[in-house]
């Protein structure tokens, strides 16, 4: 078992100085109260000494007893026991089986001549129930047999108050309130003296070893028990701390805590009473007497005193500490809490678990260790001062003192091992980590996300990125010439445009992309650049950048431009103008802004579209001449062209049919006249030189679309007409007219059609048109029925409601009150309401200017 | 030290395992143990209660101290050795009789321990533990034998408890529930024994403190004398 060093025994009374050189002179007894020392010995002597501490400032104090007086009682008989009772400035001594009043300072006995007679021993009640300050409970057991008793002792007089009988002799006593713990012959017991109740504690032969029974604090007593056990049991006669093992021969015990104190004839024995461990041995020969005085321990042989000096617990905890003996260490400190002022005792025990917690850290027990950080409430810069170069070098901090912990860095702590120190850093970055956002980050932010920032680049850690896109405190210039040294530009990017110096950044992200330094975070960072770009606030560097985005990717650079947010848009130097000066040298990109603004945007400007078109156009114009076969097939740049043409009114349809003119573009040419509205023209284009009857068809569609019925109805006999004016030897035309017909009857007006058509033609050939056209005027007949039926049924019910209204006769007489206003009608004259309720003509007129009033409608 | 709020004992002859019970429970490990001198506590965190567990030393020197360890026990833990008839014998003869300090409605539970060394404990347990093949636990040379003690031993012991206790088996957990058969070796039962204790004890510790008289005023729960005056009319 290891020990500790909790108490030293210094002497306090030379033999010389009590009994010089008389060989058969004993000491018998021994009190101590404050700084007077009584001692008792075996030739009836009583001896006062003053106590003097010296403290000495490494190590224990040192003590002087100067004697004061001493003073024969008279008899041959030895002083058996004494006890100060320093509130009635007497001492209590037992010789000859009396305990007489002797003054404290002069040892005079007290002129009454008051005692107690017949006592074998006693003992103070500590805890006494009288109440009263200028008295003693002092119980003894008689020399009668199997008695106790029960005294007040005052100043000069004493008085019984309880006789006891016990089932078997008592040897030894302790009291506490109206508990007195007995040993008896064969076992312990406690007895209430106020109530007569005893319980038996346990067992116990007396004869085979002396008996124990010492009160260590309120209600609660330590016993000696069998095979050599410190037994403790409290008034109501349980146990609630775990017994202590002592030696077979124990012969005294003391308190001291949170240390029970034993003697036996070769040794003082220290058990601690919070985990029962034996602490300390001290060898002390011949020991008799061992107690404790208000906390001073004392222990006596027959020819000197001698004081067990407590060590400062902090001292205790610190040996405890240096010897990692963490869990008794914090189980010492914790027991002394209420031995120590509040304020003083958390100071300490902070600082305890924090060295505790750099003991487990070194050992690499990092989650006892975390854990001892956190309650300890440790600043973190501790623990990150460990670590070379990770603390800012502006940090203000310097580490406590004395220090918490023995080492000087990580690689002392962990004698270069490699993977120790990979192991400590993993721990630091998740212990950051997580006290990054706690209140124990308060302060020292900076120092935090620093050290942070650094181990993440070290390591290559993916959580640098996200720690420098989030709010963050690293500090720019350490964390910068750490992340060059570690080649993360991206990172340094980054970190750049959290400290709002967003032109470094871009700056040196597009030199990672031209290749000029190596950083391969982002496969994807000539894309990220047009995305931060994009939503770059600081124009002068979007501008700066633009050609550059725009030389790497027409397509992908103008997004800089085109999915820029939209509020800024107007009061910026981004405007549309800016943007396509800008764009001259970039053609696809400029068709993508242009579309942008035409399609997406919907920006209704001549400009635009007519920009558009022409861009367009070109396009389609530079493809034809390239492309070898003059495919029929329309490109994907001719669809949206047509598109465009189309849907778009804006453009300057004159200018673009100039442009068009023998570019072999029919079906544009005819979307343009029929934007100028010259559908006969353009149907003709589309039926005679492209002889394409789908998109005629679709002409008359798209051309009507958002028209009225008879603009559409006019655009479909236009197109009959071209088809049938061609006559019936073009054989397809006439197949295109039938088509046409009976694909969209309801198109037409039949009637005009019919006189249209040739005679020639079949009722057959005409069957669906024929049967749409009937079907559609059958079913616009009906529904006007439908709808005059309706009407007339309406009208009647209205007749109906009027005939009601009309039909009974209403009587006026005096005893009809208005409903408003309570008052009988003088006239003939009044409103009635649908429910049949009559008012005033003057209250229904108010009433509609006073809705506050109740409604005569809800009245019964 | 926070008072606990209540007690559970363990009893039973020298060696049967009290000890190991307690560690494997306390701290999921089966360490070398040596006999108990005079007796250990544990304090366990059960929800919100705290519940101290004592250990006892079984050896007979320390029998006296049965008593006052017993004294106000809510539970107590009577462990044999599966393997050894005699240690269930001494529960009856010389441990029951200290029991007679504990709390009125004072809980049983028969632990039969060491099963593991047992034919049918250590198929039970063979998946788990390789025994046989580490030669270092004493307990383990001996040849797997057949269980000298068996269930209803206990079973019947419990009876025989209640009866002495003058309870009736009506008021009192079945004997089935408090009848246990364990290894602290194995860690099989051990769970099951404490946590099905400390689940029976908080109601008895709710009940306690429902029949002590409170220390503190609670004004907030104080009645209406109205409330009172249509009880007694009612
Ligand atoms: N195989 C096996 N051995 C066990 C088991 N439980 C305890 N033992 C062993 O039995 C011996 C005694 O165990 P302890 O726990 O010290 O017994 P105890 O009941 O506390 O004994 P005392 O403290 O003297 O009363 C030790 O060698 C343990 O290793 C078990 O479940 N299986
Ligand atoms: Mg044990």
């Amino acid at each position: 078992m290891m020990s500790i060093k909790a108490f030293t025994l210094v002497s306090a009374i030379e033999r010389e100085l009590l009994m010089g050189d008389k060989e058969r002179v004993n000491i018998e007894c021994v009190e101590c109260c404050g700084r007077d020392l009584y001692v008792g010995t075996n030739d009836c002597f009583v001896y006062h000494f003053l106590l003097e501490e010296r403290p000495v400032p490494a190590g224990p104090a040192t003590f002087t007893a100067t004697k004061q007086l001493h003073r024969h009682l008279g008899l041959k008989k030895p002083v058996n026991e004494l006890r100060a009772a320093s509130a009635l400035n007497r001492l209590l001594v037992l010789c000859d089986n009396s305990i007489s009043l002797v003054n404290m300072l002069n040892l005079e006995p007290v002129p009454s001549g008051a005692r107690i007679k017949g006592a074998a021993t006693f003992a103070l009640n500590e805890n006494p129930v009288s109440g009263d300050p200028f008295c003693v409970e002092v119980c003894i057991i008689s020399v009668k047999r199997r008695t106790i008793q029960m005294f007040l002792v005052y100043e000069d007089r004493v008085q019984i108050v309880k006789e006891v009988s016990t089932p078997e002799q008592p040897l030894a006593v302790a009291v506490d309130g109206h508990f007195l713990c007995l040993a008896l012959t064969t076992q312990y017991i406690i007895h209430n003296y106020s109530t007569g109740v005893s319980q038996d504690i346990f067992p116990y032969c007396s004869e085979e070893r002396p008996s124990i029974v010492k009160r260590i604090v309120r209600q609660e007593f330590l016993l000696a028990g069998p095979g050599g056990l410190g037994m403790f049991a409290t008034v109501a006669g349980i146990s609630q701390r775990a017994p202590v093992h002592w030696s077979e021969n124990v012969i005294g015990a003391a308190v001291s805590f949170p240390y029970v104190i034993a003697l036996d004839d070769e040794f003082i024995t220290v058990h601690s009473m919070l985990d029962q461990q034996q602490k300390q041995t001290l060898p002390f020969k011949e020991g008799h007497i061992l107690q404790d005085f208000e906390g001073r321990v004392i222990v006596a042989t027959s020819k000197g005193v001698y004081i067990l000096v407590p060590l400062p617990l902090e001292k205790q905890i610190q040996d405890l500490l240096a010897s990692r003996r963490v869990e008794e260490a914090l189980v010492l400190a914790k027991g002394a809490r209420r031995n120590i002022p509040k304020e003083k005792f958390q100071v300490m025990y902070r600082r305890i678990l924090q060295q505790a917690g750099f003991i487990q850290f070194a050992q690499l027990q990092f989650l006892e260790a975390k854990e001892l950080f956190r309650s300890g409430q440790l600043d973190v810069r501790e623990l990150i001062s460990l670590y070379p170069f990770l603390l800012p070098t502006s940090s203000s901090f310097t580490r406590s003192h004395p220090p918490l912990h023995e080492y000087a860095d990580l690689n002392q702590l962990t004698q270069g091992d490699q993977e120790k120190m990979a192991k400590c850093k993993r721990f630091l970055m998740s212990y950051l980590n997580e006290v990054r956002s706690t209140e124990v980050a308060n302060g020292y932010k900076e120092d935090i996300d620093t050290a942070l920032l650094k181990l993440y680049a070290e390591a290559d850690h993916d959580s640098l990125l996200d720690l420098l896109v989030t709010e963050n405190f690293c500090l720019l210039t350490d964390s910068a010439a750490w992340l060059e040294k570690h080649k993360k530009y991206f990172a340094l990017g980054l970190l750049y445009h959290y400290n709002n110096q967003d032109a470094a950044a871009v700056q040196l992200w597009v030199n990672i992309v031209n290749g000029d330094v190596q950083d391969s975070t982002r496969s994807d960072l000539y894309e990220y650049i047009v995305d931060f770009l994009t939503y770059c606030l600081d124009e002068e560097l979007v501008w700066a950048y633009a050609d550059w985005v725009l030389q790497k990717s027409e397509e992908v650079g103008v997004q800089v431009f085109t999915k820029r947010p939209l509020d800024e848009q107007q009061k910026n130097s981004f405007n549309p103008d800016n943007i396509i000066s800008c764009l001259k040298k970039y053609p696809k990109a400029l068709v993508k802004y242009l579309e942008y603004l035409v399609i997406d945007k919907k920006l209704q400007k001549e400009e635009y579209h007519t920009h558009l078109a022409v861009l367009y156009l070109e396009e389609v114009l530079q493809q034809r001449a390239s492309a070898s076969s003059k495919g029929t097939e329309a490109t994907e740049t001719q669809a949206k062209l047509r598109r465009l043409l189309q849907k778009s009114d804006l453009y300057r349809v004159h200018f673009l049919l100039e442009r068009l003119q023998g570019a072999g573009l029919p079906m544009e040419s005819a979307i343009l006249h029929g934007k100028l509205g010259e559908h006969e023209k353009a149907l003709h284009i589309l039926v005679h030189e492209l002889q394409d009857f789908a998109a005629a068809e679709d002409y008359c569609l798209w051309c009507s679309e958002g028209r009225d019925p008879p603009h559409r109805q006019h655009l479909f006999h236009t197109l009959l007409a071209i088809y049938l004016r061609a006559g019936p030897t073009t054989h397809e035309l006439a197949v295109a007219a039938v088509d046409l017909l009976n694909r969209h009857a309801t198109e037409f007006d039949a009637a005009q059609v019919l006189q249209m058509l040739p005679d020639t033609w079949s009722v057959q050939l005409l069957c669906p048109f024929l049967m749409g056209a009937m079907r559609d005027s059958i079913h616009a007949r009906r529904t006007m029925q439908v709808a005059l039926g309706l009407a007339r049924s309406e009208n009647l019910i209205y007749t109906y409601d009027k005939m009601k209204l009309k039909g009974s006769s209403i009587r006026l007489s005096d005893k009809k009150l208005c409903q408003i206003c309570q008052n009988p009608f003088c006239e003939p004259v009044f409103v009635r309401y649908p429910n049949g309720g009559l008012v005033h003509t003057h209250c229904a007129a108010s009433r509609h200017t006073n809705p506050s009033s109740s409604s005569p409608g809800t009245r019964t | 030290m926070r008072k606990p709020d209540s007690k559970i004992v363990l009893l039973g002859d020298m060696n049967v395992g009290k000890t190991s019970l307690l560690q494997r429970y306390m701290e999921r490990r089966f360490p070398d143990t040596v006999s108990t001198v005079g007796g250990a506590f544990y304090l366990k965190q059960w929800r919100s209660y705290n519940i101290s567990i004592w250990d006892t030393a079984g050896r007979e020197q320390f029998h006296g101290l049965g008593s006052m360890y017993c004294r106000g026990a809510a539970a107590i833990i009577l462990t044999y050795d599966v393997n050894h008839r005699q240690s269930l014998v001494e529960l009856e003869d010389r441990f029951l009789g200290l029991t007679d300090t504990a709390s009125k409605d004072c809980l049983f539970a028969i632990v039969g321990n060491k099963v593991d060394l047992t034919e049918e404990g250590a198929l039970a347990g063979q998946e788990k533990e390789e025994c046989s093949s580490n030669m270092d636990a004493g307990d383990c040379v001996s040849p797997r034998a057949p269980k000298q003690v068996q269930l209803e031993d206990a079973v019947a012991l419990y009876k025989k408890i209640l009866k002495y206790k003058m309870l009736d088996e009506q008021d009192v957990p079945a004997a089935e529930q408090m009848c246990f058969e364990t290894s602290a070796k194995t860690g099989y039962n051990v769970d099951l024994l404490f946590e099905t204790l400390f689940d029976l004890v908080v109601p008895m510790i709710l009940q306690q403190r429902a029949e002590r008289p409170s220390h503190t005023v609670d004004i907030s729960s104080h009645k209406s004398p109205k409330r009172t005056r249509s009880g007694c009319c009612a």
